[in-house]
């Protein structure tokens, strides 16, 4: 279970250039201005909102990689500002970078992670072998992944994000740049893994469909806040619409310029 | 924090081991050419060698002149036939020695006294036949000088007359010198060998690795960045110290194949100097390991960071310059600069010279400062690396 509460963080960009010939003022924005959900074990939970309104700044958060300014999170009861260590070993992170190493093969990718988790050479070999299997990506194991497409890099490292097999699963954007068989594999692979392993799954994106076809908790997200949440079906009787698409730009841009509600 | 730190050296390692193609062109610039430059020295000192010590006239018409032939066979000297068209030969650089032309009538005309005429003919584009003028006109300047004082003793006259001063030349320096000077390149194309070896695995570990987009998600493993930051360090040393080894073990064999006998006799370079190289460059690999991932990791790509690292190559091949530059010869300064002291170091291990203990100490610290200071750097912009 991923809980988030009153989380904020804002960034400062420091003032550049000489002062007195063009020089840029400090500039600071607030990325995140009060994200607060909780994601339960065995759902899939949806961090929906456009562009720039905070999701990956949050899911950064949540991975340890930004200090939050404010507010707090924690996986399966673990404070990950007190413990970050310990909350990354119950977090499995897809995240919007997803590089692999050309070089290696992708098992020794995938493996290679098993043992930065402090799993045994045999541990995470027979777990690469599993996840292969469920992954349906087993004939890349093998290949180096120099030259994978866009579908084989994303599926070698989410096998390499689950390979020590984490309660906690989050995923930034996972289907950006993957064709439609691509995304039904993924949706397909983390509908197996809430049913028959019961994980926590967040993910975020900007999609409608994505959230439609796969999520069982939404959360709403704009400007850097939680401005909803609760199901598809409750969201869109919350704001009297019948087409989800409508039901979003009426909760994200509710308080922007009418123009994003008026068509 | 041990067995992480351990598992990110294997795997970087293997990684850059995997990376053939740099890896064999490194091989090629910095292991290959040391030994290839060592044997085309010893070729061309050998050259000059041989030529300054074949006592050899190249002569025309020298059957005119049994008089002279006598006087530069007493010499020692042999006397090689010109060929038909020295001239021509001489201009086009074929042919490497100034040439005597004695003329008809020489003998006769010597007997009479009339000065009968010698011409040694080269020409000033040819940089060998030139060379060898000066020896010549010694020679034939010898011959004058024995001809007139046989004939003012046949007079009655003292040569002492002639000769108010008597002049000698005499040359101090030593003909392997200008060898032992060639020989001193060995430990700067050992310090290249370092650089170049560890460069791009540097390069690759940091910003390869933003380029890539794989440096995020490695930090989203749970453990310290100093682990992660102490493995690809440890990795970069070990292929940078890697190279270095086995350029010092192709300069073994490269050694065989001198040519000139000065050159190998003062090129003294076995397995103990091999041994002492490596030993003395351990700190410094460390330390342009650190310096140039501190410098590539502040690159959001390969290629910026290598125009970041280009100051560092040109610091590391300039610095050994100092013992050429730097009159005072070698100053205590030198073995807190590293690279510089590492260069200073070998030099003195190829004189057999013993190395002092307080040099040592002071090479050793200052790459080991420098070291941690850039790798206390590196953990530092890790984190905001991984987020740009």
């Amino acid at each position: 279970m991923i809980r988030v509460q009153q989380l904020r963080k804002r960034f400062v960009q420091p003032a550049s250039g000489l002062p007195g010939l063009g020089r840029q003022p400090e500039r600071v924005v607030q990325a995140v201005d009060g994200v607060d959900f909780t994601a339960p074990d065995g759902r899939i939970t949806g961090l929906l909102g456009p562009n720039g309104a905070g999701k990956t700044t949050t899911l950064r958060m949540i991975a340890a990689l930004l200090k939050p300014d404010d507010g707090r999170i924690e996986v399966d009861g673990v404070d990950v500002a007190q413990a970050p260590e310990k909350a990354l070993a119950r977090l499995g992170v897809l995240s919007d970078a997803r590089g692999l190493y050309p070089r290696l093969t992708a098992r020794e990718n995938i493996v290679y992670y098993g043992r930065l988790h402090g799993m045994t050479a045999a541990a995470a070999a027979a777990r690469a072998t599993h996840l292969a299997r469920v992954l349906d990506m087993e004939p890349l194991l093998d290949r180096r992944t120099d030259g994978f497409s866009q579908g084989e890099r994303m599926k070698t490292a989410l096998a390499r994000a689950l390979v020590h097999n984490p309660p906690n699963i989050v995923l930034d954007e996972p289907t950006n740049g993957l064709d439609v068989l691509a995304t039904r594999a993924l949706r397909e692979a983390l509908r197996r893994l809430r049913d028959d392993e019961g994980k926590c799954i967040v993910f975020s994106t900007h999609i409608m469909q994505e959230v439609e076809r796969l999520c069982d908790h939404v959360v709403v997200v704009a400007h850097g806040r939680t401005v909803a949440d609760g199901t598809v079906a409750e969201l869109s009787r919350q704001a009297g619409q019948t087409d989800f698409e409508e039901t979003f730009v009426h909760l994200a841009f509710a308080n922007d310029t009418p123009t994003g509600s008026a068509r | 924090m041990i067995a992480a730190a351990w598992t990110v050296f294997r795997k970087e390692l293997t990684d850059a081991l995997r990376d053939r193609r740099t890896l064999l062109m490194v091989l090629l610039s910095s292991v290959a050419i040391g030994p290839l430059v060592l044997v085309l020295i010893s070729a061309l000192v050998s050259g000059l060698e041989k030529r300054a010590e074949a006592r050899e006239v190249v002569a025309v018409g020298l059957e005119h002149a049994p008089t002279l032939r006598n006087h530069l066979e007493r010499q020692t000297f042999t006397i090689r036939q010109a060929p038909a068209d020295f001239e021509a030969q001489l201009r086009d650089n074929k042919l490497g020695d100034p040439v005597v032309v004695v003329a008809p009538g020489f003998e006769a005309a010597l007997q009479r006294g009339e000065m009968p005429l010698v011409e040694v003919v080269s020409s000033s584009s040819n940089q060998r036949a030139q060379s060898g003028v000066g020896r010549v006109t010694t020679l034939l300047r010898g011959f004058n000088t024995e001809q007139a004082t046989l004939r003012l003793v046949m007079r009655g006259v003292s040569p002492a007359m002639l000769q108010p001063v008597e002049v000698e030349e005499r040359d101090v320096a030593d003909r392997s010198a200008r060898a032992a000077q060639l020989a001193t390149m060995v430990p700067f194309f050992v310090l290249m060998a370092v650089l170049y070896g560890s460069l791009n695995a540097a390069l690759d570990t940091t910003a390869g690795e933003r380029e890539r987009g794989s440096l995020e998600p490695l930090l989203m493993n749970p453990m310290p960045h100093a682990a992660l930051v102490l493995g690809k360090w440890g990795a970069v040393a070990a292929v940078g110290m890697l190279i270095a080894f086995l350029s010092c073990l192709s300069f073994l064999p490269g050694q065989w194949l001198l040519r000139s006998e000065a050159l190998a006799a003062m090129f003294r370079f076995g397995p103990f100097e091999a041994m002492a190289f490596i030993a003395l460059l351990l700190p410094l690999a460390g330390a342009l390991a650190a310096v140039l991932m501190a410098i590539a990791i502040r690159s959001k790509s390969f290629k910026e960071a290598q125009a970041g690292t280009t100051i560092v190559v040109l610091a590391v091949s300039m610095l050994p310059l100092m013992t050429v530059f730097n009159q005072e010869g070698i100053a205590p300064w030198f073995y807190w600069v590293p690279a510089l002291a590492q260069v200073t170091l070998m030099g003195s291990v190829l004189k057999g010279e013993v190395l002092a203990t307080p040099e040592i100490v002071a090479s050793v610290a200052s790459s080991v400062l420098l070291c941690a200071a850039a790798l206390w750097l590196v953990s530092r912009l890790l984190r905001a690396a991984a987020l740009k």
